[in-house]
C-alpha cells in the first residue's frame, strides 16, 4: 500500500479559482492536513468522518454519494483542490451552481437524468442518517411516498425521469428551496 | 469529536443535497457569536521548557484546563506566556492530545504521576487511544492491587440492588463476602470430610467381637452409627444442592454444570439405597455397588480448593495432548506385546497365553514397575523385554514437559483472553456512551431552546446564556436540518440494564412539570423523563464499570 503524498498548487492559484480569501484557505488547509497528513482523502476516511457527525445512524451510503460527487476526476480520492473547489461552490456559489451540484449528487450514474431508482437510493441514504432513534417510525412506505411526492413535484413531463432543466425549473419555482439553499452560506 | 471540526463546514455544505427533497423548509443557521476568531500563537512554559501552539488547537477541548479560561489563572503578564510548574515530559503527551486528538501513555512513566498530570489538566483517562489503552489498564490494575494489598481492606460487594436470590448466589460463589457465607463454607467442608472419612473407616476391621471369632468391619458392627452419620451428611448436601439450585441465575445451565452433577451423584446412592431396602433384598447387591459412587463426594472439595479446579481445567484443556500421549503409548504397547507373545508362546507353562495377557507385561515393564509376576524365558523374549523397558523410560519421560509447558501456556493464554475480552467490552461501552452522549446532547439542546423560547413568550428573561462553542451550534443546526428533511425527530436513547439500547417512546411526564408548549403537537420526552433516563444511563454505566473490574480480576 503506497502512501501517496500530495501537495496542492500554490495559495494564489487556489485563491483565484475559488471564492475564499487567503486566510480562509490557510485555516482550511491546516485543518485538512491535520486530519489527513498525506494530503488526500480516500473514501474510507471520508466515511469515518461522516460517521462522527451522525453517530446514531448509518452514514456510509450517503457519504459514498457525496464522495463521488466531490471526486471530480473519479480517481477514488479527494485532493485539497477538489475539496476547496467543491466547498466554494456549495457555500459561496450562485443558486444555479448549487442546484447543479445537487443534481450531480442525485445523478448517481452520471447519465444526465435522475431515475426513480436513483432518487430512492438517495432518499433511503438520507433516512439512514437518522438511524433508529427517530420518530415517527420509518418503513418502506415512508420512503416510497417521499419519492413519489418529489417526482410529482419535479417530473413535469411525467416520463419517469427528471432532467436537469426540469430540476432547475422546479427548484427555482419553489421559494422555500431557494431560501433554504441560502442557509448554508455562512460556512466559515 | 472536536478534532473533526475542520470537516464540519464540509458536512454542512454537503447537506445542500438534502434541500431539494426536504419535506419542510430548513431552520435558520445559528448566529455566530464570536466573529473575531483570530488564530494566534500561544506560548506555554512548563517548568522552563517552552511549547507553542495555536490558540485554536487548545480550544478544541473546552472542558479541559488549557481549553477553557481556567488557564488565565496561570498567565504570566511580564513574560506574556502561560507558566505551569509541572512535569514537562508528561506535558508533551498532553499537548499532543490537543494536536492529534489521541492521548498516548508512555510506558516508562509511573502510572500515578501520569494520572496526576491528567487530573491537573482536566483530561479524563478514558480517552487514551487504543494503542496505549491496554498498557494503561494493566498498569492501573497492578497499582490498584498493590494498594489493596497494602490497605488489607475488605470492600465486599457494592451493588446495593441485589435481591435475596442474588445475594445468596454471591454468598455461595464467594465465601469471603460475609460471615454467614464463611460459616456455611466451612460447615459443608467439614461434612464432606466427615462423610469421606466415614466411608473409609467403615471398611476397616474393627476388632474381634468378644465371644466369637469374627472380625467384622466397623461398618457392620456399628451399623446404626454410620447410618446416622451418613443420613446427616446427605441431608446437609441435599439442602445445599437445593439452595444452590434456587439461587442460580440460570437454572438449566447450572444443572448441566459439572459441580452440580457431582453433587447429584454424591447424594443419589443414599436415596436409591433407601428405596431399595424398602422393596426387596434381591437388588441389595446393586445397592452395595452403588456405595462405590459415594467416593465422588470427595470431588465436592474442588469448590473449596482453587488448585483442584485449576488442575481439572488443565486436564480438560490438555485433553488433545493427553489423548495423543495415550494413543502413542497404546501403539507401543501393542507392538511390544505382539512381539513378546510370538517370542514366548512356545515356552511351557508360559504366562504369555495371549496378546492381551502380554499387555500387562508390557505396561509393567514400560513404566519400570517390574512386578515380576510374568517374565520372559526365551532369549528373544529377554532381548525384546530389555528394549521394551529402555524405550519405556523415554516414552514416559517425554510427555511430562509437554504437558507442563501446555499448562503454563494455556494458563497465561486464558488470562490474556479474559483481559482482552474485558477491555473490548469496556471499549465498546465507551464508544456507545460517546454516541449516546452526542445524541443526547442534541436532544438536550433542543429542549433548552424550546424552554428559552417558552420563557420569552411568557415575558421572562432566559436565565443563562448558553455559551456552547461554534462547532456544537453548527453541528446541532445540521442535525435539525436533517430532521426537517425527513420530517422525523431524534429521540433520546435509553440504555437498560442489559446494555441493549431501547427506544424511549414519547412517555408522558411523571410529575406535572412545565410541559405546556404553544407550538408542540408531537409526543416528546420532557425534562423529567430525560433526567430519569440519564440517571438510568449513569447507573448502568456504573454497573458496567463494576463488572469490568470483576472480570479483569
Amino acid at each position: 500500500m503506497q502512501v501517496v503524498r500530495y501537495k496542492p498548487e500554490g495559495l494564489d492559484a487556489l485563491c483565484r479559482n475559488t471564492k475564499f480569501s487567503r486566510k480562509e484557505l490557510q485555516i482550511m488547509y491546516r485543518g485538512f492536513k491535520q486530519e489527513c497528513p498525506t494530503g488526500i482523502v480516500n473514501e474510507e476516511t471520508f466515511k469515518e468522518i461522516y460517521a462522527q457527525f451522525f453517530p446514531q445512524g448509518e452514514s456510509s451510503q450517503y457519504a459514498h454519494y457525496v464522495f463521488s460527487t466531490f471526486d471530480r476526476d473519479n480517481n477514488g480520492s479527494i485532493s485539497f483542490e477538489e475539496f476547496v473547489v467543491g466547498l466554494s461552490v456549495l457555500s459561496r456559489g450562485s443558486l444555479q451552481e448549487k442546484l447543479q451540484w445537487a443534481f450531480s449528487l442525485y445523478d448517481i450514474n452520471n447519465d444526465g437524468v435522475i431515475s426513480k431508482d436513483e432518487m430512492t437510493s438517495i432518499i433511503t441514504a438520507i433516512y439512514d442518517l437518522m438511524g433508529r432513534c427517530s420518530e415517527p417510525f420509518v418503513d418502506e412506505n415512508t420512503i416510497r411516498d417521499h419519492v413519489d411526492r418529489v417526482f410529482q413535484k419535479m417530473d413535469l413531463n411525467k416520463d419517469g425521469f427528471i432532467s436537469m432543466d426540469e430540476f432547475m425549473e422546479a427548484c427555482r419555482g419553489d421559494a422555500s428551496i431557494s431560501k433554504s439553499l441560502g442557509v448554508f452560506d455562512t460556512v466559515l | 469529536m472536536a478534532a473533526v471540526a475542520a470537516w464540519l463546514p464540509f458536512a454542512r455544505a454537503a447537506a445542500i443535497g438534502w434541500v431539494p427533497v426536504a419535506q419542510q423548509p430548513m431552520p435558520p443557521p445559528p448566529v455566530n457569536r464570536e466573529h473575531n476568531r483570530t488564530d494566534d500563537l500561544m506560548k506555554i512554559n512548563v517548568s522552563g521548557r517552552r511549547f507553542e501552539t495555536w490558540r485554536n488547537t487548545l480550544e478544541k477541548y473546552p472542558d479541559t484546563l488549557l481549553g477553557s479560561n481556567e488557564k488565565e489563572f496561570f498567565y504570566d503578564e511580564d513574560a506574556k506566556e502561560y507558566f505551569f510548574d509541572r512535569d514537562p515530559d508528561i506535558f508533551r503527551n498532553v499537548l499532543n492530545y490537543y494536536r492529534t486528538g489521541k492521548l498516548h501513555y508512555p510506558k516508562h512513566e509511573c502510572i500515578t504521576a501520569y494520572d496526576e498530570e491528567l487530573a491537573f489538566f482536566g483530561i479524563m483517562p478514558d480517552i487514551i487511544g487504543d494503542c496505549c489503552y491496554e498498557d494503561y489498564r494493566d498498569r492501573k490494575r497492578e497499582n490498584n492491587e498493590r494498594l489493596l494489598d497494602d490497605k488489607d481492606s475488605e470492600d465486599g460487594d457494592n451493588v446495593p440492588l441485589a435481591s435475596m436470590r442474588e445475594k445468596l448466589w454471591r454468598a455461595f460463589e464467594n465465601p469471603q463476602t460475609g460471615t454467614a457465607a464463611l460459616v456455611f463454607y466451612y460447615v459443608t467442608g467439614f461434612f464432606i470430610a466427615v462423610s469421606v472419612m466415614g466411608n473409609v473407616v467403615e471398611t476397616v476391621p474393627c476388632g474381634i467381637v468378644p465371644g466369637t471369632f469374627d472380625n467384622p468391619s466397623c461398618g457392620d458392627r456399628y451399623e446404626k452409627v454410620f447410618f446416622v452419620v451418613d443420613t446427616a451428611c446427605v441431608m446437609i448436601f441435599s439442602v445445599e444442592y437445593l439452595l444452590r439450585l434456587y439461587a442460580a441465575p440460570d437454572r438449566c445451565k447450572y444443572m448441566r454444570s459439572i459441580m452440580s452433577v457431582i453433587d447429584v451423584v454424591a447424594i443419589l446412592p443414599y436415596y436409591i439405597g433407601l428405596f431399595l431396602t424398602e422393596e426387596n433384598d434381591d437388588v441389595s447387591g446393586a445397592f452395595v455397588t452403588l456405595r462405590v459412587f459415594r467416593v465422588f463426594r470427595i470431588f465436592k472439595f474442588s469448590r473449596h480448593s482453587q488448585g483442584l479446579r485449576i488442575l481439572g481445567y488443565t486436564l480438560k484443556s490438555c485433553a488433545s495432548e493427553l489423548g495423543f500421549l495415550v494413543f502413542s503409548l497404546a501403539m507401543a504397547i501393542i507392538i511390544f506385546a505382539t512381539i513378546m507373545f510370538y517370542a514366548e508362546k512356545n515356552v511351557e507353562n508360559t504366562k504369555f497365553t495371549s496378546i492381551p495377557a502380554a499387555f500387562w507385561y508390557t505396561i509393567v515393564t514400560m513404566t519400570t514397575l517390574g512386578y515380576g509376576d510374568i517374565t520372559p524365558e526365551t532369549i528373544m523374549g529377554k532381548i525384546v523385554g530389555g528394549i521394551c523397558s529402555l524405550s519405556g523410560v523415554l516414552v514416559i519421560a517425554l510427555p511430562v514437559p509437554v504437558i507442563v509447558s501446555n499448562f503454563s501456556r494455556i494458563y497465561h493464554q486464558s488470562q490474556r483472553t479474559d483481559k482482552r475480552k474485558a477491555q473490548k467490552k469496556a471499549r465498546l461501552a465507551r464508544i456507545r456512551m460517546a454516541k449516546n452522549a452526542s445524541g443526547a446532547a442534541f436532544v438536550a439542546r433542543k429542549k433548552k431552546e424550546e424552554e428559552r423560547i417558552r420563557l420569552q413568550e411568557l415575558g421572562q428573561e432566559p436565565e443563562d446564556k448558553d455559551d456552547a462553542d461554534v462547532f456544537e451550534l453548527q453541528h446541532h443546526h445540521l442535525l435539525s436540518c436533517l430532521e426537517k428533511t425527513t420530517d422525523r425527530e431524534f429521540t433520546d436513547m435509553d440504555v437498560n440494564y442489559n446494555g441493549q439500547p431501547t427506544k424511549l417512546l414519547g412517555t408522558p411526564p411523571l410529575t406535572p412539570t412545565m410541559s405546556v408548549r404553544s407550538r408542540d403537537n408531537k409526543n416528546r420526552t420532557t425534562g423529567c423523563c430525560a433526567r430519569k433516563s440519564s440517571r438510568k444511563t449513569r447507573e448502568s454505566l456504573e454497573t458496567e464499570d463494576l463488572n469490568d473490574i470483576n472480570v479483569t480480576q
